[in-house]
């Protein structure tokens, strides 16, 4: 059971990295800010733009 | 290693070597898919533990004392130490793209063997090792791109080339899926309408995570699955409507000239409004998509009805020309061996990279996960009736225009099947036709909806699938059309900011509509080129694309060839020189073929000559479309050429560096980060 509800944790994890969302929290940790609106505009628009740079796989 | 361990890793052994002696030796009659299931498994369990344990040891020696880039330049944005299981789902969803997908479905043409042995042994020791080599590569040279790693370790032409090519494939890439897309949308209001509601749900997400709930991405893509999932119970009405049904009934031509507008607009719109939210939707779907036809293939062990080998390993193959060497290898790139990867391998991933021993299981294990969704993807081909499988994938300029001509040629073969059979399962996914829709996305939704419905629901669902699947492929590739085409216009830039200044600077606006139309008209010229292709523009393309990817692979191996030659002398290099002397082989033989061989189906040039001969004995029906098509073939001939070209200049620019090295004429000087000793601690992990 508890090996169920690690994988459960790791598969959130992954899904969490994925969507940006625990490098959202990093940032915010490091910068000693708040989760707002602005805050995620800022980081979105760093995070997408470096991104958005690289070459996608085919 | 213990007596148990070792009795279990030669049963794993032995059952890779039954397995695929099963599916080499077996004949006549069908066998069961889980055999290329096993087959893989066993196969790539053994490539792991011992040849990628062997690489990571005795080649690499990773170190878990060394701190990793990851910590070292630990910014908490791109530079951050993170658990190997996340770092392996991040880039294997990075590497996987529809390349696995399409390329074996395609390679079927040649029956179930050649492609799957090649993605088995080719991923095992080419793409595995490629991916591995250049991501500790870049491990140790504080994440550098393929790029910058060429320049250094070859020099300053390898690092220009390694530019000039990637941006060269971009736009046979993006051509390519776009054809694949027009394929599999035209003359389908389904579909099309299904693929067109994912933009305005795509634009409602990037609205919602922008100023509704900023942040909530897994919210936000939850809503948009829901709604996608709607948009194609929608379309079915839709398609079935008297009024609505025409609107969105569309030809090639008007989806390929919709795809370009719509690649122009996109890769010009700001990320966050439209490519991101779908990009993390897609990328969402794809993972789930993998793991339900994982399911699917074990719970339903569908049989292959495509025979181990086909008539057409001769060359005569008509979803594109060619004998199976070379053609099988460049056909199926991704999912044996991919240049591609290395881009991944030297971009986010190595700054991802907590412990040295993580890139094993990331770089080596990734592609082995990859080649298996090759695997399941050929599974899926082969579970169609072979005449089904040639009767949607051959081109209309092969088999005849009528349904009547196409299953004449096609039984003449030895491939029976009927136009009833063909209305009767075109009725019953939803589409008025299924003849003649090229580009390997239909025949692999189909292969999906039969395993799929298999495994519960029935006939009466297969349409709900086989619409699932197109949304699914098709969602990812426009992904991929807006982000490869903005990626290229950035590379462009790169360039041309040598020349002009105000044209490299991504923020001034002309410059970047200017490259933007570049690129956009780049690769659009080929989709409109694979559209008017009387062969189905798959025959041309595919090739080419598989012909550009294998050379970057090629590139890449020569950079990790350098680099283990300047660590360890001659004593691993054939770790990396296997798979490029074979890579080396076989795409040049492709490439060589493709512009040279006098038979028209096969060569450009033939094509070329071919057309023009017929425009001046007047045979031609319409001379305009024969002047642009002898245009064409001239033009894929040169582009064929310039990659070979481009390629050799590194291949013999590596090999001088190789022999300078080797007769100690030139310094073998590694270019690794100093060693720091790592203060990460088990816990942070």
């Amino acid at each position: 059971m508890s090996g169920l509800r690690r994988f459960g944790k790791l598969a959130l994890a992954l899904l969490r990295e994925l969507a940006d969302e625990n490098a959202y929290q990093r940032y915010l940790e490091r910068h000693g800010r708040q989760a707002s609106g602005e805050e995620w505009r800022l980081f979105s628009e760093e995070r997408l733009r470096a991104k958005y740079a690289r070459a996608k796989c085919c | 290693m213990k007596l148990l361990g070792r009795l279990f890793w030669a049963a794993v052994a032995c059952a890779a070597a039954f397995c695929l002696g099963g599916i080499a030796l077996n004949r006549g009659e069908h066998i069961n898919s889980i055999w290329l299931v096993l087959a893989a498994a066993c196969t790539y369990a053994i490539g792991y533990r011992f040849y990628g344990r062997f690489i990571a040891a005795r080649v690499m020696t990773l170190n878990d004392q060394r701190a990793t880039p990851a910590e070292r330049l630990r910014n908490g944005h791109d530079f951050e130490p993170t658990n190997k299981w996340i770092v392996f789902g991040h880039h294997f969803a990075a590497i996987a793209g529809p390349g696995p997908l399409v390329g074996p479905v395609l390679a079927a043409q040649f029956g179930y063997l050649p492609g799957t042995l090649w993605i088995i042994i080719g991923a095992v020791v080419g793409g595995a090792v490629q991916d591995f080599v250049i991501l500790f590569a870049s491990m140790r040279r504080d994440g550098k791109s393929l790029g910058q790693m060429a320049r250094e370790e070859i020099g300053k032409v390898g690092g220009f080339i390694a530019l000039v090519t990637v941006l060269l494939i971009m736009i046979i890439l993006l051509a390519v899926v776009g054809l694949v897309v027009v394929n599999a949308l035209k003359g389908s209001p389904w579909g099309t309408f299904t693929i067109a509601a994912t933009m305005p749900i795509a634009l409602f997400m990037g609205l919602y995570l922008r100023y509704w709930r900023p942040g909530k991405v897994l919210e936000c893509s939850a809503i948009g699955f829901v709604l996608v999932m709607a948009s194609i119970f929608t379309g079915q009405a839709v398609g079935q409507s008297p009024d609505l049904a025409p609107v969105f009934t569309l030809s090639a031509m008007a989806l390929a000239v919709g795809i370009i507008l719509y690649g122009f607009l996109a890769s010009s719109l700001p990320v966050w409004l439209l490519l991101a939210p779908r990009d993390y939707l897609s990328t969402f779907v794809k993972l789930g998509v993998v793991l339900m036809l994982g399911i699917g293939i074990l719970f339903v062990r569908p049989e292959l009805q495509l025979p181990a080998f086909t008539r057409f390993v001769d060359g005569n193959g008509p979803i594109f020309a060619g004998k199976v060497f070379p053609f099988c290898f460049i056909t199926i790139a991704c999912g044996a061996v991919s240049g591609f990867h290395s881009l991944i391998s030297s971009g986010t991933t190595p700054k991802m990279i907590a412990r040295e021993s993580h890139a094993w299981p990331v770089g080596y294990g990734s592609m082995l996960l990859e080649s298996f969704v090759a695997i399941m993807a050929m599974i899926a081909a082969c579970v169609l009736q072979p005449g089904v499988y040639f009767a949607v994938n051959s081109p209309a300029g092969v088999v005849g225009a009528t349904p009547a001509a196409a299953v004449a040629t096609i039984s003449a073969w030895g491939f029976p099947v009927t136009v009833t059979d063909m209305t009767s399962l075109a009725r019953d996914v939803g589409e008025t036709t299924l003849f003649s829709r090229t580009g390997g996305a239909p025949s692999l939704a189909l292969g999906m909806a039969h395993i799929f419905a298999r495994s519960g629901g029935g006939q009466a669902v297969i349409g709900f699938w086989y619409h699932f699947a197109i949304m699914f492929e098709a969602l990812f590739i426009l992904t991929i059309i807006d982000a490869g085409t903005r990626v290229g216009r950035f590379m462009l830039q790169d360039l041309l900011g040598h020349i002009s200044k105000p044209l490299g600077r991504t923020s001034w606006m002309p410059g970047v509509i200017a490259t933007s139309a570049l690129v956009v008209g780049g690769w659009g010229y080929f989709l409109i080129q694979g559209v008017r292709d009387p062969l189905g523009g798959i025959n041309s393309l595919w090739p080419l694309f598989g012909i550009s990817n294998q050379l970057l692979a090629s590139i890449a191996l020569c950079v990790a060839t350098t680099i283990l030659l300047k660590m360890h002398g001659a004593k691993f290099m054939w770790i990396t020189c296997v798979p490029l002397v074979w890579l080396v082989s076989a795409t040049f033989t492709a490439a060589w073929q493709k512009i040279f061989s006098p038979i028209p189906a096969l060569g450009f040039l033939a094509q070329a000559d071919g057309l023009e001969a017929a425009l001046r004995a007047g045979k031609a029906a319409n001379a305009a479309a024969a002047q642009t098509l002898i245009f064409n073939a001239r033009l894929d001939a040169v582009v064929c050429g310039v990659f070979m070209v481009l390629v050799a200049v590194v291949l013999i620019d590596s090999v001088r560096v190789w022999a300078g090295i080797l007769n100690g004429s030139r310094e073998a000087q590694v270019n690794e980060a100093p060693f720091v000793l790592t203060q990460l601690r088990a816990e942070e992990l």
